[in-house]
């Protein structure tokens, strides 16, 4: 599902973020993405979601050559991949509830085949009382659950989360982990970012680590060459 | 046929919401209410200052083609008059009694095939022709004031002028014909000239509203870099990306351009009352009537203004599209 081979990134002139990294993963899996602050753990994300090019090494996701995609098949790769920001990124002219349609009203589909869907979706993340607030009035926590939704919404092939539990509390924490984990139990695989071992510790998932810009593979489930 | 697939998926029922006010908008039935809130938020788009720009850049165009329309319409019917008229002129100097000659001139006229009417002019008639140059006196009286016959000929079957002028020369001495053909020729060329300076002038404003409108689509592009984002990440490719900016310049060349269009058709109505309040007297009147024909546009000159609407709108929209697509690549 997920190639890299080689890759390397380095902003502009800078030092690289991201050294040789080579990893493989297959589809349906789940795997945490760790390191401390500044390891590369979002650049790295960014980078599996076509947000910016490697300076060397290949890509392949979903057995596409990043490299060679134009920006049509660009598009409808990333409707089949579900992102949740570190910093959310809603848009704050629209509601909660259309936020978290946005991904299928870009699919083209009609709102009457979708409206349920979203609204039962909104009150399973426990925000059924803010579907009508705009952003600015949510929570740290409301909007990465919005941002949560937003993602998961089109039932995507692959979820990529970067720090997705960092503004919630335990309690909704494990709830938004159930919800990953239920989703990689209906066949997305998902990749989550974080630095938080409690969060982690409850899932017997494998990680890769992030380390200076090395990556180091902790699970047989994930094949590293 | 991309494009036409475009038109086709438009939302079309939504765009009189996009047009409106939001005010009016929401009163609208819920058939041609937008299914959600835009995506790109309006104000984002068009200010009230572009708007007010495209609606002068509409006026000027309306004003430029409305005008030219006139011009037009005022020279067609002058060519057609004198088209349909020949003109015999007699010199007084070279007859001793010119009411008589005259008389035998025009029974010649008459009993020319295609020859429709002849009306000989009196003195009086032939004297006023000459009053705007040289004044209401009474030393015209005096003066050896050519006579003139109008002669309406069948446009259908016209006589043959050659002819008549030769008949004419051989039995009369002193007369000529003026078949107008120096005047016909004159006013085309004047018309021709009317219309490629309104050509040019409209090709200026449609500069200026591309440029404006390109210039917006930037503009609104950086001010809503952080929503293309956000629709990229979610899946949207470049063509839905494009609809959702190339909306908002639709409804803003539709409203600035019905404004524009609407304020020059009140030009024209009060075109006449301008006139008269800048101080124009009943002789400016006269000229500007002689001119312009009524200074009233008629059904096809408001035609003409609603399709300046259409296509302000359409450059609208279309520049703002290619405008949209340009942007993107450099983000690709």
């Amino acid at each position: 599902m997920i190639r890299f081979d080689n890759v390397g990134l380095r902003y502009g002139s800078g030092p690289e973020i991201l050294r040789d990294v080579t990893f493989h993963v297959h589809p349906g899996s789940f795997h945490f993405l760790t390191g401390p602050s500044g390891a590369g753990k979002t650049s790295l994300l960014r980078l599996l979601f076509m947000s910016i090019r490697p300076s060397r090494g290949l890509i392949f996701v979903f057995g596409e050559n990043l490299a060679d995609l134009p920006p049509a098949g660009r598009a409808a790769l990333r409707r089949r991949i579900g992102i949740v920001f570190q910093d959310f990124r809603l848009l704050d002219h629209l509601t909660t509830w259309e936020n978290v349609a946005l991904p299928l009203r870009v699919m083209g589909k009609s709102e009457s085949d979708y409206a349920d869907d979203v609204t039962d979706l909104l009150h399973w993340v426990g925000l059924g009382n803010r579907i009508h607030a705009y952003p600015e009035t949510l929570s740290g926590g409301e909007k990465q659950r919005a941002a949560i939704a937003r993602a998961v919404i089109g039932r995507p092939e692959l979820l990529l989360a970067d720090e997705p539990t960092g503004n919630v509390d335990p309690a909704i924490g494990n709830r938004l982990l159930r919800l990953f984990v239920e989703l990689n139990r209906l066949g997305t695989s998902v990749i989550l970012a974080t630095h938080d071992y409690g969060l982690m510790e409850q899932l017997d998932a494998p990680r890769l680590m992030l380390q200076e810009g090395h990556l180091q593979v902790g699970s047989p489930q994930l094949t590293a060459r | 046929m991309t494009f036409l697939n475009d038109i086709k998926d438009y939302p079309w029922t939504s765009l009189l919401a996009g047009i409106l006010p939001s005010r009016l908008a929401a009163r609208l039935p819920k058939r041609f209410q937008a299914p959600s809130s835009q995506i790109v938020p309006p104000a984002s788009v068009a200010g009230r200052a572009l708007t007010i720009v495209i609606a002068i850049m509409t006026f000027l165009a309306c004003l430029t083609a409305g005008g030219v329309y006139m011009v037009h319409q005022s020279a067609s019917a002058w060519v057609d008059d004198i088209a349909s008229e020949i003109t015999i002129e007699l010199n007084p100097l070279e007859t001793t009694d010119i009411e008589k000659k005259m008389t035998l001139v025009s029974l010649f006229l008459a009993k020319q095939p295609g020859v429709t009417r002849v009306k000989p002019m009196s003195a009086d008639d032939s004297a006023k022709l000459l009053e705007p140059w040289i004044g209401s006196t009474a030393a015209l009286s005096a003066l050896p004031v050519p006579r003139l016959i109008a002669v309406e000929i069948d446009r259908s079957d016209p006589p043959d002028i050659v002819a008549i002028k030769k008949a004419l020369g051989e039995n009369f001495e002193g007369v000529t014909l003026d078949d107008h053909r120096r005047w016909q020729s004159e006013i085309k060329l004047i018309t021709r000239s009317t219309a490629l300076g309104g050509i040019a002038i409209l090709a200026l404003v449609a500069a200026a509203t591309i440029a404006v409108i390109v210039s917006a689509t930037r503009s609104a592009m950086a001010t809503n870099r952080e929503i293309i984002e956000v629709l990229h990440f979610v899946g949207a490719n470049d063509k839905f990306i494009s609809s959702e900016f190339e909306r908002h310049f639709l409804g803003l060349g539709v409203r600035a351009g019905l404004v524009g269009a609407i304020a020059a058709a009140i030009t024209f109505l009060l075109l006449p009352l301008l006139v008269s309040l800048l101080g124009g007297g009943a002789v400016t009147e006269a000229e500007t009537r002689r001119l312009l024909g009524s200074g009233e546009l008629d059904m096809g000159g408001y035609f003409l203004l609603a399709l300046i609407v259409v296509v302000v709108a359409a450059l609208c929209m279309l520049t703002s599209r290619l405008g949209v697509f340009r942007v993107l690549k450099t983000y690709a």
